[in-house]
């Protein structure tokens, strides 16, 4: 028996112009949780589908248990005990649990499908991982959280030896993460392997006992959780020194500048109020689904509201519609860069100007050479990796992406407030960063800004004061010296039991 | 700013030439050399002028894929074209025989159109969850099922007063009016799509909506004027077909819809929105067309022509993903 159930050597991917792999190397012990961490475009996810037998890769050998084995495809994979579970889950949400975490191998008697039996079984997984809800429950109406329970179900089921799990927490909330953890630490102790993929240094505190990093498509090097500091991991990942994460600037507040009072929708929340002063960055969190997203959709105009109003410099505002929010220089960068920040189609340049045509147009027509030079302008101003404005949004990394909606809210040049609806998820270290520099020089600037996110270190490091938001309602407010991870989780969860927005 | 590492960003475009050339617009055009070429070697009475005289039949739909191809360009589609042209050509003929003037009767025939649009784009616009395939499927039958219950059991009217409808059939030289309002109708679309902010809404809305609304573009606005503007055409169509077959029946129009968006999509505006120019719905008509004329002046069976620019299209269509399939083939 080897040291090692996985092993890579040497392993080089090469697509059409890129060395996407470059002699990269890897291990994993028996029963280890081990982390692979690097910035987007590093070649994690193309490592994993290596290893998943999704790619080939050109040069290279791999050892399962000491075995060196060829994986045609990921059938190959499947059958050696490889499983990965990705972040978002690739389900049926039309069937149930049980169909999904049986999917390609039920079980069958006589080429009949036994029913009884595969619900049975499922639930006996589920059971094992603690989970809340029925075989029989149909996929789409599991929480995203629920649904990786079903893929990490589907795996057990499998009885695979090395399980993937790629972002898992990305799109989960605090104690939903909790429970993932714990699901990990069973497995573990079930003697399955695991590699974790992830962009938080909670996830890899919690979990791992090594840690492998990427950069540029290349192996850096393994290190023991316990032995690495933080800085020392962020220089590996970036190759520069990140003296500080959270930049935060000492700012002298202004006038009140931005105001919602008693904002309220049936059924999403109710009794909203909050103020933001010149100059000052407000938190807004809470766990996923507490409203807080919402609330400002309803602010922008974007979606409807029953009841409440907005200020901006003292003034009552109606808005109806997005167009309204942007004219009254109240901008939204929002949460989904791909389904509603940009055209992901379109190159970055027509993306950042799309708010702001009405700058460009002469005698009816649009300046296309004014646009140009602006949108490179601001694009610059941001430091958005890409070579021409003219690059297609989806060929960027998710850190440059939300660069580019940055740009796109910094070209509204009447804007006074900011929202910023989890400006760094899914974007790596260094990108994080620079985001977080650019908010504090817009706070010294006086601009008012509202950062909703769900992530506790950058609502602790970058906020002056925050709203904890549970269940549609305000529960809590912190300012700056009393932030602290237990007290806003505490808050957000004060009232998950008792009264609703829709009560 | 922040964390600046002096990277440049180029602003400045490619080769424009070059890419005008290689590109679908530019394959058009040698498609559409090479149609006349075939047509003048089949055929010995297919002169300019011969082609400009049987123009004017043909030409009329070419108003229905001005705005057909902005509906396209928003991803939605429009398939009541062909009955609005039906009912705004039926309403003419009445209005004028009512013993209105040719000048106001030709006036009310547009706004019946534009009207029958703006039903469409209102309805669309206030019920955004439904597909426009089916809203426009349903405005289809009842506005052909209004016609046909206005000309009742005869089926047929004709304008009892030819005068003004032979007017604006005339001609300058070989050129018939129509001619020259398709190709100012033609620029002015062309502009607006491609230069204007109008046009740029299109495509972000067809590209995609959330992000369009959310950037502060009046969705609901450009997709009602879309629709209106359709109807309008579609109007305008409706009183040149009237002058070109001196009446209106219930068959006016039939099919047009599906005229008008095979001549977009052989163009290269896709109907899945966010594509294509105008451009190169106009050469794409004037191919189809051209075609047109050409085979029936050997004496071919119109049904064999139809058959021939259905395969035409399909190649159309699947000619990018041929070619694309194939250079990925290559990289593998």
């Amino acid at each position: 028996m080897s040291e090692y159930v996985l092993e890579l050597k040497g392993i080089t991917k090469i697509f059409p112009g890129v060395k996407a792999l470059n002699q990269v190397r890897f291990q994993l012990r028996p029963g280890e949780v081990h982390a692979l961490m690097g910035e987007n475009g590093a070649g994690k996810s193309t490592f994993i589908k290596v290893i998943t037998g999704v790619h080939r890769p050109e040069e290279g050998e791999i050892f399962l248990e000491g075995r060196k084995v060829e994986f045609k495809g990921p059938r190959d994979a499947q059958a050696a005990g490889i499983a990965a579970v990705y972040q978002h889950p690739t389900s049926y949400p039309d069937l149930t649990v049980t169909e999904n975490i049986f999917m390609n191998h039920e079980i069958k008697k006589r080429g009949m499908i036994q029913w009884k039996e595969m619900n049975r079984e499922a639930q006996k997984y589920l059971d094992q991982l603690d989970a809340d809800f029925k075989s029989t429950a149909e996929m789409g109406t599991l929480s995203v959280a629920q649904q990786q329970m079903v893929e990490i179900a589907k795996a057990v089921s499998t009885h695979a030896k090395i399980v993937i799990l790629d972002e898992p927490t990305a799109a989960l909330t605090a104690n939903e993460s909790e429970k993932l953890y714990r699901i990990v630490d069973k497995l573990k102790d079930e003697g399955v392997s695991i590699i974790f993929i992830s962009h938080r240094f909670e996830d890899m505190y919690r979990l791992a006992t090594r840690v492998t990093v990427f950069r540029d498509s290349q192996y850096i090097g393994t290190y023991e959780v316990d032995k690495i500091t933080n800085a020392d991991l962020i220089r590996q990942m970036v190759g520069r020194e990140i003296s500080d994460l959270y930049p935060k600037p000492e700012v002298k507040f202004g006038k009140e500048l931005f105001r919602i009072e008693r904002f309220t929708r049936t059924g999403y929340f109710k009794d909203v109020s909050i103020s933001v002063k010149a100059g000052e960055i407000v938190g807004l969190t809470g766990l996923v689904g507490a409203g807080r997203t919402e609330v400002m959709e309803a602010v922008c105009g974007i979606t409807g509201f029953d009841e409440g109003r907005v200020f901006l410099e003292g003034k009552e505002m109606r808005i109806k519609n997005p167009t309204d929010a942007g004219a009254a220089g109240i901008i939204l960068l929002p949460e989904d860069r791909q389904k509603t920040g940009l055209i992901m189609s379109w190159g970055l340049g027509r993306n950042v100007t799309l708010p702001i045509l009405d700058k460009f147009i002469h005698k009816g027509l649009i300046d296309e050479k004014e646009e140009r030079s602006l949108a490179k302008q601001l694009l610059e101003d941001v430091d958005t990796k890409a070579v021409t404005v003219f690059d297609p949004a989806s060929s960027l990394s998710g850190g440059n992406q939300q660069k580019v909606v940055v740009a796109k809210a910094l070209a509204q040049d009447n804007m006074k407030v900011v929202i910023m609806d989890e400006p760094t998820k899914g974007v790596d270290v260094g990108a994080k960063a620079e985001i977080y520099q650019i908010m504090g020089e817009l706070a010294q600037k006086g601009y008012a800004i509202i950062m909703i996110s769900s992530e506790m270190p950058e609502i602790i490091g970058m906020c002056d004061r925050v709203y904890v938001m549970c269940s549609g309602r305000v529960t809590g407010e912190l300012p700056r010296a009393e932030l602290a991870q237990e007290k806003i989780l505490e808050y957000a969860m004060e009232k998950s039991a008792g009264k609703e927005a829709t009560a | 700013m922040a964390g600046k590492s002096g990277r440049t960003i180029s602003a400045t475009p490619e080769n424009v030439w070059k890419k005008q050339i290689f590109s679908w617009e530019g394959i058009l055009v040698v498609i559409f050399l090479a149609v006349i070429v075939l047509c003048k070697l089949l055929s010995p009475n297919y002169t300019f002028v011969n082609v400009l005289r049987e123009m004017p039949k043909y030409l009329t739909e070419i108003f229905l894929l001005f705005p057909m191809a902005y509906i396209l360009m928003l991803g939605e589609i429009d398939i009541s074209v062909g009955s609005i042209v039906c009912l705004s050509a039926t309403a003419g003929c009445l209005i004028s025989n009512a013993g209105v003037p040719f000048g106001a009767a030709a006036v009310l025939t547009l706004l019946v159109g534009a009207a029958c649009g703006a039903v469409n784009g209102l309805i669309l616009v206030k019920f955004p969850e439904l597909p426009s395939m089916i809203i426009t499927l349903g405005t289809q039958i009842v506005f052909r099922g209004i016609a046909e219950i206005v000309l009742g059991s005869g089926g047929s009217v004709s304008p009892t007063n030819m005068d003004g409808y032979r007017m604006i059939a005339g001609k300058i030289g070989p050129f018939p009016y129509i001619f020259f309002l398709v190709i100012i109708s033609a620029v002015i679309f062309a502009v607006v799509s491609a230069k204007m902010k109008y046009g740029r809404s299109l495509y972000a809305i067809g590209s995609n909506r959330r992000t369009a609304f959310y950037s502060g573009i009046r969705v609901n606005k450009v997709i009602f004027i879309a629709y209106t503007l359709m109807g309008l055409f579609a109007g305008i169509a409706g009183l040149f077909l009237t002058s070109a077959t001196y009446a209106a029946n219930t068959t006016t129009g039939k099919g047009f819809e599906m005229d008008a968006i095979a001549m977009a999509v052989f163009g290269g505006i896709a109907t899945t929105g966010g594509k294509g120019r105008m451009v190169g719905g106009v050469i794409s008509a004037f191919i189809i067309i051209c075609l047109r004329i050409g085979l029936g002046q050997i004496n071919m069976n119109s049904q064999l022509i139809l058959v021939i620019i259905g395969i035409l299209l399909i190649c159309a269509v699947l000619l990018p993903n041929i070619t694309g399939s194939l250079r990925l083939k290559k990289r593998d």
